[in-house]
């Protein structure tokens, strides 16, 4: 059986709540935004019963006709909820959204809200870490030195987001000279226009280079002289580019 | 005018409805043995007051029709009357129990463990609320017939009013020595009862119906909501 890990209490009352009723003939729906895990955790709960999405209308209809207990994903995709019979049937449904409050209301007797990423913060910590275990070996990336709390985790879509802000951070991460020159010439291919290119695409080299410049000498006095360059020229170019 | 006497007061004390005979100072003169149980949901000071608010302007009878609820009593009218200064008497009529029509949907009523509906409402309301619940349940409490997807809905609605609550207790329990006729057969009562410092009451309506259909009797208080259910088991 695929294992869920959750550390959150209302998702671990949610398993609690579905574990007892799992015997039973009840109609419940679990309800949270898109790529929190409700798929995974029903999944999980039921890993033997058949699986239709709400995007296709007929294959539900047709599938609750045939067995007894179903999952319904998609929940809101379908447009005929009303007409549904869920009576006496073990039905789990999830869905990313409401809709008819009442009908959701009339048709369900569980009714349980997930909460998003944001709210979740171990289990997010959790999910990260598997995913850049994940990257790691698709992008064949060894392990080294970089802090997994070091990634700025974008949760804005939950699960999708986050992945997609963990391979960003790595593939950059991984760079190295050729790949860096790379993408700066496929940058500038694209956008490269008007009549003061030179100073302003300097801009992709000088800004990264004093930023990190800073970070790693602590004082503008060090730096200057690490680059080699005047203080004031330093200067001058810190407050070009709006560096704090 | 016959001058026998005959004596009332035995039909009166059998009388299925309450009858209190109240002094002037509110004492109570009288009361029939319905009355005598009625005592038990409801203060003295409380029906005297209701007498008095409801009594004729002058010596005479006034019967008043109005709605009274005391626990699972409920009265459609009262009458009110008094032919001195120092007596005064009420009467309660006592409201037909509406006997459910709708028949009892015998292929949708499984065999179940009603603890395991219970603890799987209260892990749902955990998911949504921080209020601590006190369950105090008897586990001895056989598995019986539930239409396990209403009764669902019901516990969820029952317990939903409670949302906002402090210190909410349940209790789960048989009643001892209490029956109710389903179908012309005699069932016992299994009573759930949710108590807390206050509840919502916006979706009492949709409690009652489900209850209805579902042959539950339903006491909603203003910090109680009791439910008695059948225990059906053929």
């Amino acid at each position: 059986m695929e294992a869920f890990f959750t550390k959150s209490e209302q998702v671990q009352s949610i398993i609690k709540g579905f574990n007892l009723t799992k015997t039973l003939f009840v109609s419940s729906i679990i309800i949270g935004e898109p790529n929190i895990g409700k798929k995974s955790l029903v999944r999980y709960l039921f890993p033997e019963a058949p699986l239709v999405s709400g995007i296709n209308q007929e294959e539900v209809e047709a599938a609750l006709l045939e067995y007894d207990e179903l999952i319904i994903t998609d929940f809101e995709k379908l447009s005929n909820q009303e007409s549904l019979n869920l009576d006496n049937k073990r039905i789990i449904a999830t869905a990313n959204y409401v809709g008819n409050q009442q009908t959701i209301d009339t048709l369900f007797a569980f009714i349980y809200m997930m909460p998003s990423f944001k709210e979740r913060p171990e289990d997010t910590a959790y999910i990260r870490d598997l995913f850049i275990k994940e990257a790691l070996s698709d992008l064949m990336i060894e392990e080294s030195d970089f802090s997994a709390e070091e990634i700025p985790l974008n949760l804005n879509h939950n699960s999708k987001t986050l992945k997609r802000s963990i391979y960003k951070h790595l593939m950059n991460y991984s760079m190295d000279e050729k790949s860096i020159q790379e993408s700066i010439y496929h940058y500038i291919l694209k956008h490269l226009e008007g009549n003061n290119g030179y100073k302003e695409y300097l801009g992709l080299y000088e800004k990264p280079l004093i930023e990190a410049g800073l970070k790693k000498f602590g004082s503008q006095l060090q730096l200057s002289q690490v680059l080699g360059i005047n203080r004031n020229t330093l200067r001058k170019k810190i407050h070009e580019h709006n560096i704090d | 005018m016959n001058t026998i006497s005959i004596d009332f007061q035995k039909f009166l004390d059998w009388d299925n409805s309450p009858f209190i005979l109240f002094s002037s100072s509110g004492k109570i003169l009288y009361l029939n043995n319905a009355a005598e149980i009625l005592f038990g949901y409801v203060s003295k000071k409380e029906l005297y007051d209701l007498t008095l608010a409801y009594a004729p302007q002058t010596f005479g009878y006034k019967t008043t029709t109005l709605s009274l609820n005391y626990d699972s009593f409920s009265f459609y009218a009262i009458t009110v009357g008094y032919e001195d200064e120092d007596q005064i008497s009420i009467r309660f009529y006592n409201a037909p129990r509406i006997k459910s029509v709708t028949p009892i949907e015998r292929d949708k009523l499984v065999s179940t463990d009603i603890n395991l509906l219970l603890e799987a409402n209260i892990a749902l309301f955990k998911t949504k609320n921080t209020n601590t619940l006190q369950l105090l349940t008897d586990p001895d409490i056989p598995s019986f017939k539930i239409d396990q997807n209403r009764f669902s809905k019901l516990l969820r609605k029952t317990l939903d009013a409670f949302r906002a609550s402090d210190s909410i207790h349940i209790t789960l329990k048989l009643l001892v020595g209490e029956h109710v006729i389903i179908s012309g057969k005699k069932k016992s009562i299994v009573q759930l009862s949710i108590e807390a410092n206050g509840r919502y009451n916006d979706t009492d309506e949709e409690i009652h119906t489900i209850a209805a259909q579902s042959h539950i009797t339903l006491l909603l208080k203003e910090r109680t909501i009791k439910l008695e259910i059948p225990l059906i088991q053929d």
